[in-house]
């Protein structure tokens, strides 16, 4: 109990801020604390022990302390040292649970008297509820059985205490804030603290005692006045709220706005009692408020203020504006909220919880027009004091026009999105859908991704084709221009419209119309099947050759009659001849009939190489030797006016070509020379040997470059001007009048040098004289065996018991065949078809040599050729072809140890050939 | 259009007043109905013709409404709508009928409460304010309509035509309920004239002498724009 009762001391200086805590917060309710005839102590529960910080001096009128040494010691001090433990117990429990407590101590005074001391000790709490003092009133129930008179003292006291309290309460609730009033409706009198008096300028001592109720009134504004009357009226009525925004009129004139809230209270039978409120100062706040208005309005902000588990939330008209509502200070929260389009945030959010600040923007559709605006909302949840609830105060604002702007360049970007996914599906589209071949090739022409097209017309799939070569599958003829056009591609060169042909899986070839797009060190690529064009072309050229053979009937028919009479003339003759038994003619005659039947089967010749139907048959030639040869041709050919000169050039390369070709080529320029000369003129035939190098190839379409062995027939004729050179290769295309030559000349030559690999180049100028150039590819190798044919020699004749088969269904040809090589000394079997060539065959008979004809009735002449070489691998053969097995007959046909003669043929030939096959093996 | 521009501010500040005290002491019986706090915030007033308050509360409410009707007769007559959102009716009904219901007895009682919660708020506002006017009024028993705000104020009311709608935005809220509602005045011009003379008795009475050097400029035109 010593340790107990010894005083603490706790810093001056905290009681002091305390004392001055305190009377700040009570205000003038501590001065009349302090006047108070009730012996009174505050202590402070947050300086250690509790201490008393302040009594009045009633208190030290009972207990015999001064202020001075009451302060600063925990008010057990004054306890006797038999007073009762269990009961300060209780009072410390109060005190810890922060509840009021009675409690009777006995304690001691000053002057050592003890006396029975009956506190009541009640918390004091700030706004947020803490306690932050300890009010005790005490009296001196020593005389406890007199008590009548001092129970009723005790009784007023605890009412006035009461009362006090709940003054205090109430004040420090709005600590701060303005004055207080309380109006006692039964009485009509109207207490008012000091700040209220110092606002209506009342005497503050009096304000606190009471004055009539209708002072209330006395120092508002006339214009408000009024307003305020009927407001007051509802309440003395029995309205509940009061809440009013007035102006007060100081003794000196001034101005002050003020918001005066209160409530009435009622009694049992709600009758109204007492009406007691409190008065804030808003002066400030109206300027303020009144600067915030117009700013709001200039800046479109609309305010709010919603209490949580409300049904409305306070608006201002801005806000109805912007949400296109009626202008109202109240709004339900739905109303508000259903205007904001599904899924985005609410303007008002209800949810319990919420605290801090909070942001949001989201669209509505304007109540009023419907229009769509954006809207950015800002607030903040505060404590509310009335309610103790939580109180969410914000703003909102248009912010459209940034949304939109935003929303456009949103909106441009997937417009551009779907705009590019739209090519990319529209590019898929074509990608996949086209009957075009389309590929994407590599930098080494290999492709990397092609279309289904490729599989629809050609029958491969996808991964057959990726990773190949662009050229795998090209027709070998088309495999060098392809070569060519990939090369410029992969260079960066567009390339376009090109033909070639693709093998399709099936084995047909297509015809495929190419273009290249180079892009970067790729390329890409888009084929269009052209067969059918091509196909319709072939045939609309040959029935345009056709068309034009009708034509030329009456120009062959011609040539043909000549030939014709000269041959039937001549035989007439030997006939007679022989008949009359004068022979010594007989060989002229006989030459002649030769000579024409020769010019007969050089002009079908050149009707059949004109159509390619005819085989090459390429050998080593010496064009010197060969153009030599011709001369006696040329000069009958040619009338007496002309002048012929051949100039042979020394050490000519040898050429590769179809001999019979060139001389034809040949006689066909010579023709043309002679008919460009009707006057007469000089025709020079040369030979030289030509280097195209590559600069000069590359300027020449078609060209390859290397060593040519040139043939030049120059005239000193008409000449052509550059319009007709220019159409000079054309079939048919001729300068002479129908029924006088065939046309077929030039573009004869120009296909048996292309054929050759070589090519033709015209040189000509009107009035001078024209020279083509023919180009044929030098040969490197040794010239073939070369006999001039000059009749049936003894070379050409047999070695003992050599054997040839001879298919042959036309019995007459078969009968001459039969008859040269009996001449020749060769044992000839003979066969009349296929099938008995192949009995023939399959015997054990010697053979050495298989002649036979290529378009035989039921089994061919390859296919026979085909078997005979499966029995007898080493079989010779040599194939006796006419116009109709054109279709047999290609590149290729021809295998090692097969040769192949054109019919018509001159015996003598046959027998050189049949002689130089069964040498050469 | 709003026409109520035709009350004086004192006027309006009146009857806003009588309005006040009559639904606090409907508060104050629905408080002792439902047993939790009804905290009450002071309502604004609206005239309006009904063809505006039927627009107007549309606006404010996108759903069916309930509404709990009386007429009344005396010294102003006209019909009174207590008017909830539907949703909001049930909210009532459970508030004034205790959570312990299960749905389907609520909605079977829903009817039944409403009527009753009707008549103890449109009842006491209205006795409240005939009271502090210093008069009397009859009213009936009330009755439970359903519907859209056409239905309410412009179908219902043809014999009204011309009449005007005084309109309550009262915002009465039960707390962690959102219950909110609206009550309406249907009159007729007379019954509209008569009672803003006994709002102007009213006034008279609170404000004595001082009322006529600051309100006697909005008075000349009132009962023109009554009739607008
Ligand atoms: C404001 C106030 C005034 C008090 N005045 C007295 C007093 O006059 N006499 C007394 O015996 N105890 C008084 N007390 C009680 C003691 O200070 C103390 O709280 C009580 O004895 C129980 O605590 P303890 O058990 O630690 O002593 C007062 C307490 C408060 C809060």
């Amino acid at each position: 109990m010593t340790v107990r009762n010894s005083p603490q001391q706790p810093h001056r200086r905290a009681i002091e801020s305390a004392v001055d805590e305190l009377r700040r917060q009570a205000g003038p309710i501590f001065t009349a604390l302090e006047q108070s005839g009730l012996p009174l102590a505050i202590t402070d529960p947050r300086l250690p022990d509790n201490p008393v910080v302040f009594v009045n001096d009633a208190f030290s009128e009972i207990t015999g302390y001064p202020a001075e040494e009451a302060i600063g010691r925990n008010g057990r001090f004054m306890q006797a040292p038999e007073s009762d433990p269990a009961t300060t117990a209780r009072i410390r429990a109060a005190i810890e649970a922060g509840r009021e407590i009675s409690a009777e101590v006995l304690n001691v005074r000053k002057d050592g008297t003890p006396y029975w001391n009956r506190m009541f000790i009640a918390p004091i709490r700030d706004a947020s509820g803490n306690i932050i003092f300890f009010l005790s009133t005490h009296f001196d129930v020593t005389q406890v059985h007199e008590a009548e008179r001092i129970h009723r003292d005790l009784q007023t006291g605890q009412k006035k205490l009461d009362e006090t309290n709940e003054r205090l309460r109430f004040t420090l609730a709005v600590a701060g804030a303005g004055g207080s009033w309380e109006w006692d409706i039964v009485n009509q009198c109207l207490n008012a603290d000091a700040r209220f008096s110092a606002l209506y300028g009342l005497d503050p001592i009096e304000a606190a005692r009471g004055v009539p109720a209708d002072v209330f009134f006395s120092a508002i504004h006339p214009e408000d006045r009024p307003r305020i009357r009927i407001a007051v009226a509802g309440i003395l009525g029995g309205a509940e709220i009061f809440s009013k925004e007035y102006r007060l009129v100081a003794p000196d004139g001034s101005l002050r706005w003020v918001h005066a809230r209160g409530r009435c209270h009622f009694d049992e039978n709600d009758q109204p009692l007492r009406f007691t409120g409190v008065l804030v100062d808003i002066t400030e706040q109206k300027h303020v408020e009144e600067r915030l208005r117009i700013a709001q309005t200039a800046g479109g902000i609309g305010t709010f203020e919603y209490v949580q588990g409300f049904g409305t939330v306070s608006v201002s008209d801005e806000f109805c504006r912007l949400l296109g509502l009626h202008l109202t200070n109240a709004l339900p929260v739905r109303t508000i909220n259903a205007l904001v389009m599904p899924g985005d945030p609410p303007v008002i959010e209800q949810s319990p919880g919420l605290e801090g600040t909070s942001y949001a923007e989201f669209r509505i559709a304007r109540s009023d027009n419907g229009e769509h605006r954006w809207l950015a909302r800002r607030g903040e949840y505060v404590q509310d004091v009335e309610t103790a609830g939580i109180r969410f105060i914000g703003v909102v604002y248009d912010i459209t026009t940034a949304k939109q702007s935003e929303e456009r360049l949103r909106e441009l970007n997937e417009k551009l999105e779907s705009r590019v996914e739209e090519r990319t599906r529209e590019r898929d589209r074509l990608w996949s859908l086209s009957s075009d071949l389309f590929s994407v090739c590599d930098g080494h022409g290999h492709h990397t991704a092609i279309n289904p097209a490729w599989t629809e017309l050609l029958g491969y799939r996808e991964d057959e084709v990726v990773g190949t070569r662009f050229d795998a599958w090209v027709h070998p003829e088309d495999e060098a221009s392809t070569h060519e056009h990939l090369k410029a591609v992969l260079r960066g060169d567009a390339v376009g419209d090109f033909d070639m042909r693709l093998r399709a899986k099936d084995g047909a070839y297509r015809w495929i119309n190419w273009t290249f797009a180079p892009a970067g060190d790729m390329f890409y690529s888009v084929g269009r099947d052209v067969t059918q064009r091509k196909q319709l072309e072939d045939q609309l050229r040959q029935s345009q050759k056709m068309e034009a053979i009708g034509q030329l009937t009456g120009g062959i028919a011609h040539d043909f009659n000549n030939l014709l009479t000269g041959i039937v003339g001549s035989l007439d003759l030997m006939q007679t001849r022989i008949s009359q038994g004068r022979t010594e003619n007989v060989e002229r005659y006989a030459k002649a009939a030769m000579t024409s039947a020769n010019r007969a089967a050089a002009l079908t010749h050149r009707l059949l190489a004109f159509a390619r139907r005819q085989p090459l048959d390429p050998r080593s030639v010496d064009a010197n030797r060969l153009v030599t040869s011709m001369e006696d041709l040329l000069r009958r050919t040619i009338s007496e006016s002309i002048q012929l000169e051949l100039v042979p050039s020394d050490n000519l390369w040898l050429t590769l070509c179809d001999p019979n070709q060139l001389e034809s080529a040949i006689l066909n320029l010579a023709i043309n020379a002679r008919d460009a000369m009707p006057d007469g003129g000089k025709l020079t035939i040369e030979t030289s040997n030509f280097h195209l190098d590559a600069a000069s190839a590359s300027t020449q379409q078609d060209v390859a470059p290397g060593h040519y062995v040139a043939i030049s027939v120059s005239d000193t004729g008409t000449g052509m001007p550059a319009d007709i050179v220019a159409q000079a290769f054309d079939p048919f295309f001729t300068t002479k009048p129908l029924g006088e030559g065939t046309g077929l000349g030039l573009s004869m030559v120009y296909g048996f040098a292309k054929q050759s690999e070589g090519h033709v180049r015209i040189y000509s100028e009107v009035g001078k004289g024209t020279t083509v150039n023919v180009y044929l590819p030098r040969y490197h190798g040794e010239l073939d065996d070369q006999d001039v044919p000059s009749g049936l020699r003894q070379a050409h004749r047999a070695e003992a018991g050599e054997t040839v088969l001879v298919v042959e269904d036309e019995p007459v040809v078969r009968g001459l065949i039969l008859e040269v090589l009996g001449d020749l000394g060769y044992r000839a079997l003979e066969a009349d078809d296929g099938p008995s060539g192949l009995s023939v065959l399959e015997s054990k008979q010697r053979i050495d040599l298989l002649v036979t004809d290529v378009g035989l009735p039921g089994l061919n002449g390859r296919q026979l050729a085909d078997h005979a070489r499966l029995l007898r691998p080493n079989l010779r053969v040599l194939f006796i072809t006419g116009y109709a097995e054109k279709a047999a007959i290609s590149s290729g046909f021809l295998e090692a140890g097969m040769e192949m003669i054109t019919k018509p043929f001159a015996v003598d030939d046959l027998a050189s050939r049949i002689r130089h096959i069964i040498e050469r093996s | 259009m709003s026409v109520d521009i035709a009350l004086s501010e004192l006027e309006r500040d009146a009857l806003t007043e009588l309005v006040n005290i009559g639904v606090s002491r409907a508060a104050s019986s629905l408080r002792k109905m439902i047993g939790e706090e009804v905290i009450l915030s002071v309502p604004a007033i609206e005239i309006l013709s009904p063809k505006d308050a039927s627009r107007l509360i549309e606006e404010r409410e996108a759903g069916q409404l309930v509404a709990v009707r009386q007429q009344f007769e005396g010294a102003f007559a006209g019909r009174a709508l207590l008017i909830f959102p539907e949703e909001t009716s049930l909210d009532l009904v459970r508030a004034v009928v205790g959570n312990q219901l299960s749905p389907d007895e609520v909605a079977e009682m829903e009817q039944e409460a409403l009527a009753e919660t009707g008549n103890v708020i449109l009842n006491g506002c209205l006795a409240t304010m005939a009271n502090m006017l210093k008069r009397s009024l009859d009213i009936s028993l009330p009755e439970v309509i359903r519907g859209d705000g056409p239905l309410l104020f412009e179908l219902l009311h043809q014999r009204a035509e011309g009449g005007l709608v005084l309109f309550l935005y009262i915002n009465f809220s039960v707390r962690n309920r959102d219950i909110r509602g609206y009550i309406a005045m249907l009159m007729d011009l007379p019954s509209l004239a008569a009672l803003q003379q006994l709002i102007a008795d009213f006034i008279e009475r609170v404000v004595g002498k001082e009322v006529e050097s600051v309100s006697s400029k909005g008075t000349d035109s009132q009962n023109a724009s009554w009739q607008a």
